[in-house]
């Protein structure tokens, strides 16, 4: 199986859901309503399925408001995240900085991101 | 002036059946419930069917990983008892829960496993803790049901669930609540807790057929039956109730608990305290023991219970007891749950007049008193239900049929 189908597998084991409610543009938190036992319970289950080491703060982004706190125009804030998150490329970089008053940015191809780069497969 | 507090919506799963009518069919047929367990062919288990799924009642849900299968008999049976209520959000949000429970003693080979704090296995959830917290039940129904209120997780061995159901009668009747909903869940069936009671020499020890021969108060009984099942009650003020124009099934009379404090596991032989609870209960619903019409026994088919609780019953009702039945010779000994189930199984009798023979009653260990041996009609008004756990635990339940 694909990356993207062994994440889709185990979303939709841990939250209980059908495989059609999740795409690589799905919204981990907005849309599926993961809470943090949930995301405790996705790492081990990623950690199982691609034998990678999980960083719950970079996988879930947990430290890309607080790392963005008063960065000014320039394109600083997106060089920001790209040195936090080194998984994360230009583009989607833009979208995060694009999206972030509509609440938690993580996005199912977020993780995908994460394992290919943990893998060696994509890395940046 | 205490309120009065009726039963308004029952919730089962339970080897008989998941509804009244279906424990009534089971009953009228003389449905076979007992096997011998998958993985220890030398024990008799009485299971809930292998199509159990707490999905079935509750649909989705993705805490169910954390729920132990004690634990999902008391979501399903609680969520199915809400299901008919009709109660609103808010009438919820301001309801009890009130939760027997067991300990989770599906152990297997995971402890032996544990080097320094650590276990290799990529099958444990983060949260596995939660598969041995008491109030794991009570945290999903709560979730569930929107449920707020004053609440309690009660542990108290094979008396908690009519206990539970006790403490929210208590809570309703003097007006702390309008709504609760009590009962329990529990299965012993696992290879954990198979061995717990053959350690403790409690488990039926027959050579047969363990269905044609187990016999609580019979003379020559040889221990328990495991179970495994749940049920639930929605409690209310009748005022309540009648103002939302629910349906009634029985008022809740009186209630009684208290403690042995005599030994860890066997019951004080004198049954002293056993009956004071029953007395207490009677007391509290303002009724003689004459106006008890049949008693469910906790009937367990060993040799201390069953005689020391043959021995009660003789002297609360005077060597005049009205008719006896052991539901344990039907579904088997649900443990934490047993209360709970029971008194949905002696509600479905209530209601179809119907009184279960103890099944396989031969020769009974006590002439004095009246036993059920074969299933009958009986219109029956008020029943007394009585449990009795391990730690000396003790419980009476006082119900009455609701005609009005």
């Amino acid at each position: 199986m694909d990356i993207f189908g062994e994440i889709r597998e185990s979303l939709t084991e841990i939250l209980d859901i059908e495989a059609e409610q999740v795409t690589p543009e799905t919204y981990v938190i907005r849309d599926l309503g993961a809470e943090s036992i949930d995301l405790l319970e996705l790492s081990i289950s990623l950690n199982s399925r691609f034998k990678v080491e999980i960083n719950d703060e970079e996988i879930y982004l947990k430290s890309l408001r607080s790392c963005l706190n008063g960065a000014g125009a320039n394109g600083d804030a997106g060089n920001r995240i790209l040195r936090q998150f080194p998984f994360i490329n230009g583009k989607r970089a833009g979208e995060i900085l694009g999206d972030l008053e509509g609440g938690p940015v993580l996005k199912v191809k977020d993780l995908m991101s994460y394992v290919s780069w943990r893998a060696g497969k994509n890395g940046c | 002036m205490p309120n009065r507090v009726v039963i308004t919506s029952v919730g089962v799963v339970s080897p008989l059946g998941s509804s009244s009518g279906e424990i009534v069919k089971s009953i009228r047929e003389g449905k076979k419930t007992f096997e011998r367990s998958e993985f220890d062919p030398g024990v008799w288990v009485c299971p809930v069917g292998k199509d159990f799924s707490p999905r079935d009642f509750i649909g989705r849900y993705k805490n169910l990983r954390y729920l132990n299968r004690g634990a999902a008999f008391c979501a399903a049976s609680a969520m199915g008892a809400l299901k008919e209520a009709g109660l609103s959000g808010e009438m919820l949000a301001g309801a009890g829960l009130f939760v027997g429970s067991g300990p989770n003693l599906d152990i297997g080979g995971e402890f032996p496993e544990i080097l320094e704090g650590q276990m290799d296995r990529q099958d444990l959830p983060a949260l596995w803790i939660l598969k041995f917290l008491p109030n794991t039940a009570a945290s999903a129904i709560a979730d569930l049901a929107g449920i707020h209120g004053e609440n309690a997780t009660i542990g108290t061995a094979c008396s908690a669930s009519l206990q539970a159901i006790g403490e929210a009668f208590r809570k309703v009747r003097n007006g702390y609540l309008d709504l609760a909903l009590a009962g329990g869940g529990d299965s012993r069936l696992s290879p954990g807790a198979l061995l717990a009671y053959r350690k403790a020499q409690a488990l039926w020890t027959g050579d047969g057929d363990c269905s044609a021969e187990y016999s609580p108060f019979g003379v020559n009984r040889k221990g328990f039956v495991p179970g495994e099942g749940g049920a639930f009650f929605l409690l209310e003020n009748l005022d309540h109730a009648r103002a939302r124009g629910a349906g009634i099934i029985a008022e809740i009379c009186g209630f009684g608990a208290s403690m042995d404090g005599h030994n860890m596991t066997a019951p004080d032989p004198t049954g002293k305290w056993g009956e004071a609870a029953v007395r207490f209960a009677l007391a509290e619903a303002g009724m003689s023991p004459g106006q008890i019409d049949v008693i469910s026994a906790h009937g367990t088919g060993t040799q201390l219970n069953d005689e020391m609780e043959a021995n009660l019953i003789g002297r609360v009702f005077d060597m005049h007891s009205p008719p006896v039945i052991a539901l344990k010779s039907w579904v088997g000994h649900l443990a934490a749950a047993c209360g709970a189930v029971e008194l949905s199984i002696g509600l479905a009798c209530l209601e179809n007049e119907i009184l279960p023979g103890i099944r396989n009653l031969v020769q009974p260990c006590n002439d004095n008193l009246h036993f059920v041996r074969e299933n009958r009609d009986f219109a029956a008004k008020t029943m007394l239900f009585e449990n009795f756990g391990f730690g000396g635990q003790n419980a009476a339940l006082v119900v009455k049929k609701w005609t009005q």
